[in-house]
């Protein structure tokens, strides 16, 4: 069962860097070359979110902090800091994870929802304190609050789709599998 | 006994805190070392790129296709209506062939007489687009020519008609465009009959609008905007657009080129540039240089 479970972690682990790729490969098809008035969601950190309060163990720091910076790099962000503070929203939503693990999906979204305002609130502060253009405003905004919007989507895909769930009590999963 | 397991595993671990703190001094390094010394870390991405997005290009050319059909599928449904529409430019366009080859016979004389020469230099090598920002923020492409087919950071790229932006981040087999619409796109153009000299400044939207102008009375709506070659980063006479009054009555730029079908760039050949090079040198008075110094700088 040990190498059973291992065996599954590095599965699950691989899934979410291949999800990633996806990710990156939607984002980079140059199918909108105008500027426009709305944004995508930000499908990266919604999905980070979505695994570390379901399977903290699948998205280790590193892992998560790695894919952040690759997201960062190809995606014309200035490097390192979305993800620094990607990564410390995700940690803190992990150790969250034994309540919410009980919680409703209220609970959970609204935690969610939280985090997400808080880490473009100090995103942009950070880049302004830096003298950093900002990019602009409503933008911002925009991507914001569809990345709140979509969150249940994103659940939905990691839940059903990708057969990541909470662990239940009793549940022989790969934790049990290491002790 | 969920809860018991995660403290005693997961989050307490020593290990794991190191882990995260390591990872989190890293990313923040990153990012200091990206704002203190920008060009090199830059580089790194361009590389970085360079790297990855090739690989994504067997899928992204099929994806692009099928995505692109679906959305010309609204076109097709109007297919009659376009095509007598298009007979009746194509006749109109035929009276300016028939006007442009007469210049054009003219032209040809005239530069005989005056014994021009041009600038054999001047070529362009066809890029094809890769890869968009990826962001909203950000305007900019990713063409599949690089330091490989000799490019060089400044150039111009235009889609055919207009201007679309300039080679900023060359790596091997890959650069990038920014696009005139990116927010940090400045260009120095020319508005034409009047002959000012104003700035064309992206600012993420669709048509950019101009800074700089000396005298707004004498430019009007419908004026064409080329570029000026200013500066000496970019070569002059590309045309960039008509100028056209934006509600607020701001004068902005509709860009000649066609963004919605961005798909072969020319990046155009100058090597009469200035070099843009992120290397600064301090400004000396002459005669307190020390030979040393001086060597350096003739090198």
């Amino acid at each position: 069962m040990n190498d059973h479970s291992t065996y599954r972690i590095w599965l699950m682990r691989s899934a979410f860097v291949g999800l990633a790729l996806v990710i990156l490969f939607v984002h980079l098809l140059p199918l909108n070359l105008v500027p426009s008035n709305w944004a995508l969601p930000n499908l990266m950190i919604g999905f980070a979110f979505a695994w570390s309060v379901r399977r903290p163990e699948y998205v280790p720091p590193v892992l998560l902090g790695l894919v952040l910076l690759l997201a960062d790099l190809l995606l014309q962000r200035p490097p390192g800091l979305w993800a620094a503070i990607g990564l410390l929203a995700c940690e803190s939503l992990k150790a969250q994870a034994p309540t919410l693990r009980v919680a409703t999906f209220l609970t959970e979204w609204a935690t969610v929802t939280g985090l997400i305002i808080g880490a473009t609130v100090v995103n942009r502060v950070i880049l302004a304190v830096l003298l950093v253009d900002v990019p602009g405003l409503w933008l911002t905004f925009v991507q914001m609050g569809m990345t709140i919007l979509f969150y249940p989507a994103f659940v939905f895909v990691t839940h059903v789709i990708m057969g990541v769930r909470k662990s239940v009590p009793g549940d022989l999963d790969t934790l049990g599998g290491r002790t | 006994m969920a809860k018991d397991r995660s403290n005693n595993h997961d989050y307490g671990g020593p290990l794991r805190r190191l882990l995260l703190s390591v990872m989190m001094l890293v990313l923040i390094a990153i990012f200091l070392l990206w704002r203190i010394d920008s060009p090199r870390v830059e580089r790194f991405r361009a590389q970085v790129t360079d790297r990855i997005v090739p690989n994504f290009d067997w899928a992204m050319a099929p994806v692009t296709g099928t995505v692109k059909l679906f959305r010309d599928f609204q076109s097709y449904q109007r297919i009659a209506e376009q095509n007598q529409e298009l007979k009746r430019e194509l006749r109109r366009m035929k009276e300016w062939k028939e006007a442009a080859l007469q210049l054009e016979e003219e032209n040809a004389r005239l530069l005989d007489l005056n014994k021009v020469r041009l600038d054999p230099r001047l070529t362009f090598i066809t890029g094809v687009v890769m890869a968009d920002s990826g962001s909203p923020f950000r305007q900019s492409v990713l063409l599949n020519v690089g330091a490989r087919d000799g490019l060089i950071d400044g150039w111009a790229t235009m889609d055919g008609l207009g201007l679309v932006g300039r080679i900023s981040g060359v790596a091997k087999n890959t650069s990038r465009v920014i696009l005139l619409t990116d927010a940090s796109s400045r260009i120095p153009a020319l508005v034409q009959p009047s002959g000012q000299r104003v700035i064309v400044a992206g600012d993420n939207s669709a048509v950019p609008p101009i800074d700089f102008l000396e005298n707004p009375d004498l430019v009007r709506a419908g004026d064409r905007v080329v570029s000026s070659g200013d500066g000496g980063v970019f070569p002059s006479g590309l045309l960039i657009g008509q100028i056209a009054k934006d509600p607020g009555g701001r004068l902005r730029v509709r860009l000649a080129a066609d963004y919605e079908r961005l798909e072969f760039l020319r990046v155009m050949r100058s090597y009469s540039n200035e070099p843009v090079s992120d290397v600064t040198t301090v400004l000396a008075p002459s005669g307190g240089i020390d030979p040393q110094t001086t060597e350096v700088v003739n090198e």
